[in-house]
């Protein structure tokens, strides 16, 4: 059951099918590699004049990435809409109970949590897009071993918050 | 422009199968790391089981629908894979987001993902800001190059 409305989840064997097909349509249809982290760095390229943003990669066809992102809101309010309708929300399930339900807290966390997925998937060259589903059905090196890294510290953040600490 | 539209329906369908599978739940991630329930590690197993025979056929044929030739790189090797991956891993478990459903929890109307995103704008800037720094200690690809598209 989802915090969004308490809907059903989409069989794990359909979901996974729909994302293998959606990103070789992405590669077929339109010759891109699937990466969604990157795509964070056109925002900033958008603001910031640093060298780091005026690369290649982000301009000209590397454009491709803030519509992605756009759309990716869209699936989320689509889904919201078709579920029971759209409704801000704060539910954060067992992070209310355990730890706590106070809006400042959870926005803290969130912008934390937020600092480290922003700085790391970019030093890490990929998030679970574009190293955890193309770069290992790719057979990449880089991939895997970048998958491995943020799955085990993923595992041993969530055990230590929910089993040791909270 | 056409491209650009098809690339938004693209990814609205891919954030609505996020959406609706529970890769965007903060309950699901927690359930994951926590093997409470397989559902994620299914789904991220069928999608590579599903991407990796398509890929090398693609490989093979090396032309894009239009006729262009395939273009891709490889991700480069580094010690920012496992450095950023450790890094991301933590903010994935705390946020139960990773990039994609940062935005398809924005656009679920999650109030909270939006001050992920804040973060996550403003981490992608410190890294683009200390970029040149972490060259050498990391082993990373020159800047004009970067990480690699992810």
């Amino acid at each position: 059951m989802l915090l969004l409305h308490g809907l059903p989840v989409l069989h794990w064997a359909v979901a996974g099918v729909a994302i293998g097909a959606i990103t070789l349509i992405l590669m077929y249809a339109l010759n891109r590699r699937l990466g969604i982290s990157t795509g964070f760095e056109s925002v900033c390229a958008l603001v910031s004049k640093r060298p780091y943003f005026r690369r290649s990669e982000l301009q000209g066809k590397g454009r491709w990435r803030l519509p992605f992102l756009a759309g990716l809101v869209a699936g989320g309010v689509v889904s919201a809409l078709l579920g029971g309708g759209f409704a801000a929300s704060w539910d954060l399930g067992r992070f209310d109970v355990v730890i706590g339900a106070s809006p400042l807290l959870k926005t803290a966390w969130m912008f934390a949590g937020g600092l480290l997925i922003g700085f790391g998937t970019r030093l890490a060259g990929g998030c679970t897009s574009g190293h955890g589903i193309f770069g290992m059905a790719n057979f990449e090196k880089a991939s895997w071993l970048s998958t491995a890294s943020f799955m085990a510290a993923g595992i041993a953040t969530t055990q230590i918050v929910y089993r040791v600490v909270f | 422009m056409i491209s650009n539209a098809i690339i938004f329906v693209l990814a609205a369908a891919f954030g609505f199968v996020l959406s609706r599978s529970g890769a965007a739940d903060y309950e699901f991630i927690q359930k994951m790391f926590l093997f409470e329930d397989l559902q994620l590690y299914g789904i991220m197993a069928v999608a590579v089981a599903v991407l990796a025979p398509g890929l090398y056929l693609l490989k093979r044929h090396g032309r894009a629908l239009g006729g262009d030739r395939l273009e891709f790189k490889e991700k480069p090797f580094h010690r920012g894979n496992v450095i950023g991956g450790v890094l991301f891993g933590v903010g994935w478990s705390m946020t139960g987001m990773c990039p994609g459903p940062i935005l398809v929890n924005i656009g679920e109307g999650k109030v909270y993902a939006v001050a992920a995103l804040a973060g996550t704008l403003l981490g992608a800037y410190l890294l683009g800001a200390v970029y040149p720094r972490l060259v050498a200690p990391m082993n990373l690809p020159k800047l004009e190059v970067g990480t690699g598209d992810g």
